[in-house]
């Protein structure tokens, strides 16, 4: 899979170059899509660590360090539940550090198996900007090792696309560059 | 790592199978939740929700089949009119269209005919209505605010085009016409040096009567206006719904469902056959 995902990095590189910026042909998209979805399974991945009782203090710090590095700068994460319309905005290592003090004896976070990929827009100053959803199921149990909470969320996942140069032995590069932005928490009825 | 990466495929294949029996047939719904499990049942029913009104797009145009997989503009499937025809009916709430089936044929015949027309980010026309709670001096209130698509630089950005605050409404109520025409400043007052201009402001209710007949209170200004005073005070947003005028002779609402069953997300919620004659005066609310 990782080898996979390499071989589809130097395609974009190395075929990006000459591709104009301001149109995306079906199968790039396509690329970039599976670029962003690497990234957004990635935060899964971290979620999914943080949140375990089993999970190291020092450990869970140190993945926490690895899904900053996921947000662009001031990303934000609104969370709202069934009950209140109210959202709850959190910083992205604060939003870790709360999952990871969440008071349940243990946790089980599991992610559906769904995945659905915006278009991508452009905003004014040139970079694209698309949306990635996922599911995601939590449950807490307290020390009885009864179920305490439960519930299915939506996650909506700003994605940021923005085409780069570097330069490697004298050459000017292109790649697209892929940055997670604001995240959006919303309970969903389906429990 | 094969055999577990076959059980995944295994699993999204009976997932797919199952989401697709259920776009099949909403109505049946009950008698299979009794036998599946619930993991799989949640699962299809996300599978079948409008996820993003984005999907709501390309659902309508049909860009994306009935699993969620995009179909490439170079496919004979894209925007096929037969299998669009099939499928449209899932992006109609239910529970107000399964009552209304008549009016749902007629629009999915329409737009998938000769004739047929299809949905566009940029193509305009299309809004979000944001109800959103303020506090405004001191108490909460419910605001609604406009927004549309507008292009700029290198691409587009949502601005507010109006609001709706019934406090400023009532600022600008619509009189009487024939007590509307009571009201004026004679045509000679000019020779008076409008000495007669103090009784436009005894009935400070009603002043708008000495304005232009082409006036038209700004409301958006006022808004701002109250904001930039610190009278208004964002609280939260309540609700997002759009409004869809960019279909030929069409309007229609899309609503945020948020049930449990395979007709939920963005979906129809309000649809009116409106002939685009018709339309332009609405129109002024939602882009003045």
């Amino acid at each position: 899979m990782k080898k996979i995902l390499a071989m589809l990095a130097i395609v974009l590189i190395t075929a990006g170059t000459a591709m104009a910026q301001d149109e995306l042909s079906f199968e790039r998209k396509q690329a970039i899509d599976s670029l962003a979805l690497e990234k957004v399974r990635d935060l899964s991945k971290y979620i999914k660590i943080v949140g375990s009782k089993e999970t190291a203090w020092s450990e869970a710090n140190r993945v926490i360090d690895r899904a900053e590095e996921l947000f662009m700068n001031n990303a934000e994460i609104g969370v709202s539940s069934l009950s209140s319309t109210n959202i709850k905005y959190y910083k992205v290592r604060p939003y870790f550090e709360h999952l990871m003090r969440l008071n349940y004896d243990r946790v089980e976070i599991e992610w559906y198996n769904i995945e659905y990929v915006s278009d991508l827009q452009r905003q004014p100053d040139g970079t694209y900007v698309g949306v990635i959803t996922i599911f995601q199921t939590f449950r807490g149990y307290d020390k009885e090792g009864q179920l305490a909470y439960k519930d299915t969320t939506k996650k909506d996942i700003t994605v940021y696309v923005k085409r780069k140069e570097t330069q490697i032995g004298g050459r000017m590069i292109g790649f697209w560059d892929v940055l997670l932005g604001d995240m959006r928490v919303k309970e969903t009825a389906n429990k | 790592m094969n055999g577990k990466r076959k059980t995944e495929n295994g699993k999204r294949l009976s997932v797919f199978c199952l989401t697709f029996a259920l776009l099949l047939s909403i109505e049946t719904l009950p008698l299979m939740a009794q036998s599946i499990g619930d993991v799989q049942f949640d699962e299809a029913h996300l599978y079948a929700m409008t996820k993003q009104m984005g999907q709501f797009i390309r659902r309508f145009n049909y860009e994306e089949d009935q699993f969620g997989k995009q179909i490439n503009p170079a496919s004979p499937d894209y925007h096929n009119q037969q299998k669009r025809q099939r499928s449209m009916a899932i992006l109609f709430d239910q529970q107000t269209y399964g009552n209304q089936p008549d009016l749902q044929r007629f629009f999915i015949e329409d737009v998938t005919g000769n004739d047929s027309t299809f949905m566009t980010f940029l193509g305009g026309r299309w809004y979000s209505e944001v109800s959103a709670t303020f506090k405004y001096r001191g108490r909460d209130v419910s605001i609604i605010m406009i927004l549309g698509i507008e292009k700029e630089g290198l691409g587009s950005k949502w601005v507010l085009n109006n609001i709706y605050f019934s406090e400023f409404n009532k600022l600008f109520p619509k009189g009487e016409i024939t007590e509307r025409e009571k009201h004026f400043l004679h045509p000679m007052s000019h020779e008076l040096d409008f000495m007669n201009i103090y009784k436009i402001f005894k009935e400070p209710e009603i002043i708008e009567y000495y304005a232009s007949k082409s006036f038209e209170p700004d409301y958006l200004t006022l808004f701002f206006y109250e904001i930039k005073k610190g009278n208004l005070v964002f609280q939260n947003v309540d609700t997002v719904k759009f409004h869809v005028f960019q279909i030929k002779d069409w309007y229609f609402e899309v609503s945020w469902f948020n049930r449990s069953s395979s007709n939920s997300g963005w979906l129809i919620s309000n649809l009116i056959y409106l002939p685009e004659k018709d339309k332009t005066e609405l129109i002024k609310f939602y882009q003045p």
